[in-house]
């Protein structure tokens, strides 16, 4: 290589103004690859992360492919600013049509497999096809290897992310990996990385073992340069100022998202026995309080935070990253399970047999209640019987999904699959929307959050739009920005057709920017303004907040059209009957009922849909 | 010297991310002259860089490219490195690495140094003037064969453990 040669070799190394440029194309049926320029115009509109990740699938995907055959696009993204200086900024989504709804499917993670992607020159990574045998790709920024790996098949999360290093003798290699869920195909397995970190919902882990992908790693070398660096070093300052100096740092620094189980419960609607209550009387022997002082050995965190929200610790002789308060709630009060130990046990092997943790426990809950009710009876799953807190009982079957043993392989589709077997009052009790299962927060007192489980485009979520504003009593502010102060009235469904457009841009832009959700949107940090600031530094593109608005609304047009040609219909946004029909029977939100129809028409409206 | 303390350190790559930043405009961890492991299987995580060793087996340089600050910290002539790699190899804990024919190692920032600030959580500590400077003679016993990243690993196990043993003895 002459001099000139060394130099060009030097500078193609470089990210310039945070795109890495290229899109990585795998075929693991051919076990071949290819390198696409990332078109600069087609990137533009859509920034990076979910939003890009959607338009490709909705460009490249046939809807009407099996979910886990191997026509099924996996696709890991990331954006300009992942793993940039921007703190929580290193989130990466994996979008796919989902085995567990067959709609639009796509979960993001934290930690720092998005960070080290990006060094790898790769802002998207598209993977088709299915692997003859189980294997894994280590993708670096000159070459990409497909490594059999028969050995690896049952092992978990962090066993097979440590041999991958060890193997390759690089410590800073990132994995994103199946476990033993996913390998089988379990429709709500996940992928998880950097140890502990979940891509949880829609089933992107059934996806990727049906694939006969184990894992996949990265290591780069390329280094990130922002367009303007002082100016975007200064944006970022106030962005970090202002995690700091917020009234929820301290509470959130020491609980983490696990602070939601008293706040939740304090308002009444904290899934308590499958969403039949919203009051947990054994609240403080499983909140995140008590988790603090009774377990957590440390704060943990994802690249770049400043705020370190997540939490390590030990039990028994388990120890582990987490839990979030889904996960908390999921295998505490949502199953009527006493046992803080338990639900840290379960944390830890969800985790590293790679389950969502929502959907895995509706199925349990879901049984629970339908065999309370005598709907369901022991005899039709292979004398399976669950009560309420019956920890026993509940490991079990949980094992039992993950190996797909026995009734466990039915269960391994998930509860709105498995309901189809039984009475249309069984089905009713299914707490899913287009067949996702809700998470953990009783619509009935959020009636915005109960609009955004009805409309999200990958179903029963809320990291759609998280309209926590709803919850701030900000009267004034909500006349002036949604119409009505009711909008402020997390009781109220008045205004909250207009919050939630307000809110799903945001949330979108975000997902967009791979930003933390509990950072960009709970506490409220990133806005139309500050986000075009920082794309501007960044990018050296010329973002306006206008220019967002108008683009993010596209988006989410985008979304609504996909899900058309996967058969969504409008009234697919819906909540089930519960919600709408039967009242909270005690607690702060006694009473209350979701008039889910209104807020749907005023929605539809808002976006001229129809 | 800059001190470590990981039971503090919660793996965020605050400290990483801002030494490459900070000296050279850019982002990525091989420009990083303090490295951050996150060891899953036991939860450890902690940042590696020079430790300013009693031993300073780095300086059996060859070209005599690398001499001492006026902190103790290692200083390398440009025009003396050739980048043949003795000094990464010679360092028993991987604080020292060769990327695109340049040696990263702690400069201290001149005695500001920006991991420190980016460091939240107290979990790095600048020290002026430090008095007492570890050996790492055991530990270059162990590391011999191993690249600058499997030292990374085994230097931060071994801290633990040290860790550990003194959170035992308190108990």
């Amino acid at each position: 290589m002459g001099r000139k040669g060394a130099w060009h070799h030097l500078l193609n190394m470089i990210i310039k103004n945070g795109y890495g440029g290229r899109v990585l194309r795998v075929d693991l049926t051919t076990r071949s690859h290819s390198v696409e320029e990332l078109d600069p115009v087609w990137i533009k509109p859509v920034i990076g992360g979910r939003p890009a990740n959607t338009k490709r699938l909705a460009e490249e995907l046939n809807p009407e492919c099996d979910p886990l055959g191997p026509e099924n696009i996996l696709i890991f993204g990331i954006g300009p600013l992942t793993g940039s200086l921007l703190p929580a900024s290193a989130y990466y989504t994996v979008t796919a049509k989902s085995p567990l709804t067959g709609i639009l499917g796509d979960s993001a993670a934290g930690g720092q497999f998005g960070a080290e992607m990006k060094l790898t020159g790769y802002d998207q990574i598209i993977i088709t096809g299915r692997a003859d045998s189980l294997l894994y790709c280590l993708i670096t920024d000159s070459d990409i290897r497909f490594i059999d790996c028969p050995e690896l098949a049952g092992t978990s999360i962090i066993q097979t992310t440590e041999t991958i290093r060890q193997d390759h003798k690089d410590y800073a290699i990132q994995v994103a990996a199946i476990g033993q869920s996913g390998e089988n195909q379990v429709h709500f397995a996940a992928i998880v990385s950097s140890g502990n970190r979940v891509n949880g919902r829609t089933g992107m882990g059934a996806v990727m073992g049906s694939k006969n992908l184990k894992a996949l790693a990265v290591r780069g070398s390329r280094s990130l340069e922002l367009a303007e660096p002082l100016a975007f070093l200064e944006e970022t300052k106030k962005i970090e100022s202002a995690i700091l100096q917020h009234n929820e740092y301290p509470k959130r620094y020491a609980l983490g998202t696990t602070m939601l189980m008293t706040d939740l419960n304090d308002i009444g609607i904290l899934p308590t026995k499958h969403f039949q209550e919203g009051v947990c009387t054994y609240v403080d022997e499983i909140s995140g309080q008590k988790l603090a002082d009774t377990y957590k050995i440390k704060n943990k965190a994802c690249f770049n935070c400043n705020l370190h929200c997540s939490r390590y610790y030990v039990v028994n002789d388990i120890q582990a990253e987490g839990p979030e308060y889904e996960t908390l709630c999921s295998f505490t009060s949502r199953l009527g399970c006493e046992s803080l130990p338990f639900a840290l046990e379960m944390n830890s092997f969800l985790n590293q047999t790679g389950l969502d943790s929502i959907s895995t426990s509706e199925v349990i809950g879901w049984i629970m209640e339908c065999q309370e009710k005598g709907l369901i009876s022991p005899k039709d799953l292979d004398g399976l019987h669950i009560r309420w807190g019956d920890t026993h009982t509940i490991r079990k079957a949980v094992e039992m999904i993950a190996l797909r043993a026995g009734v466990g392989d039915k269960l391994a589709l998930g509860a709105t699959k498995l309901a189809q077997e039984f009475s249309e009052e069984a089905r009713k009790l299914v707490m899913q929307v287009k067949g996702l299962d809700i998470i953990c927060g009783d619509p009935r007192g959020i009636k915005a959050y109960g609009l955004t489980y009805a409309i999200a485009s990958r179903g029963g979520d809320h990291l759609r739009a998280e309209p926590f504003f709803e919850l701030t009593d900000r009267k004034d502010e909500a006349r002036d920005r949604f119409g009505t102060e009711k909008a402020a009235d997390r009781l109220a469904e008045e205004g909250k057709a207009a919050l939630v457009t307000y809110s799903e841009k945001i949330a979108l832009l975000t997902d967009a920017l791979t930003m933390c959700k509990n950072i960009g949107l709970c506490m409220d940090i990133l806005n139309l303004e500050n986000a075009s600031a920082l794309l501007k530094a960044g990018t050296g593109i010329d973002y306006t907040p206008e220019y967002l608005h108008k683009t993010l609304g596209d988006a989410i047009n985008r979304d609504y059209e996909l899900n058309t040609k996967f058969g969504i219909k409008k009234e697919d946004n819906t909540l089930p009957e519960r919600f709408q029909a039967e009242p909270l029977p005690q607690g702060p939100t006694k009473g209350s009922t979701v008039d889910i129809q209104r807020m749907v028409n005023e929605y539809y409206k808002l976006h001229n849909w129809e | 010297m800059i001190q470590v303390d990981i039971s503090k350190c919660t793996g965020c790559h605050r400290c990483e991310t801002a030494c490459a930043f900070f000296h050279t405009g850019r982002i990525n961890n091989r420009l990083a002259r303090i490295k951050v492991m996150n060891l899953y299987e036991t939860g450890t995580d902690g940042p590696v860089l020079c430790v300013q060793c009693e031993e300073h087996y780095c300086l059996r340089c060859p070209e005599n490219a690398m001499g001492f600050g006026d902190q103790g910290q290692i200083i390398i002539s440009p025009g003396n490195c050739t980048s043949c790699g003795v000094c990464e190899k010679a360092c028993p804990i991987g604080a020292i690495e060769i990327f695109n024919k340049r040696v990263f190692v702690c400069d201290l920032c001149g005695g500001k140094p920006k991991c420190v600030e980016a460091c939240t959580e107290g979990a790095i500590v600048y020290v002026p003037n430090a008095a007492e400077h570890p050996s790492l003679a055991a530990i270059n016993r162990e590391t011999k064969k191993m690249n600058p990243s499997e030292k990374r690993r085994h230097y931060l196990k071994k801290v633990e453990s040290v860790l550990q043993n003194r959170v035992y003895a308190n108990d």
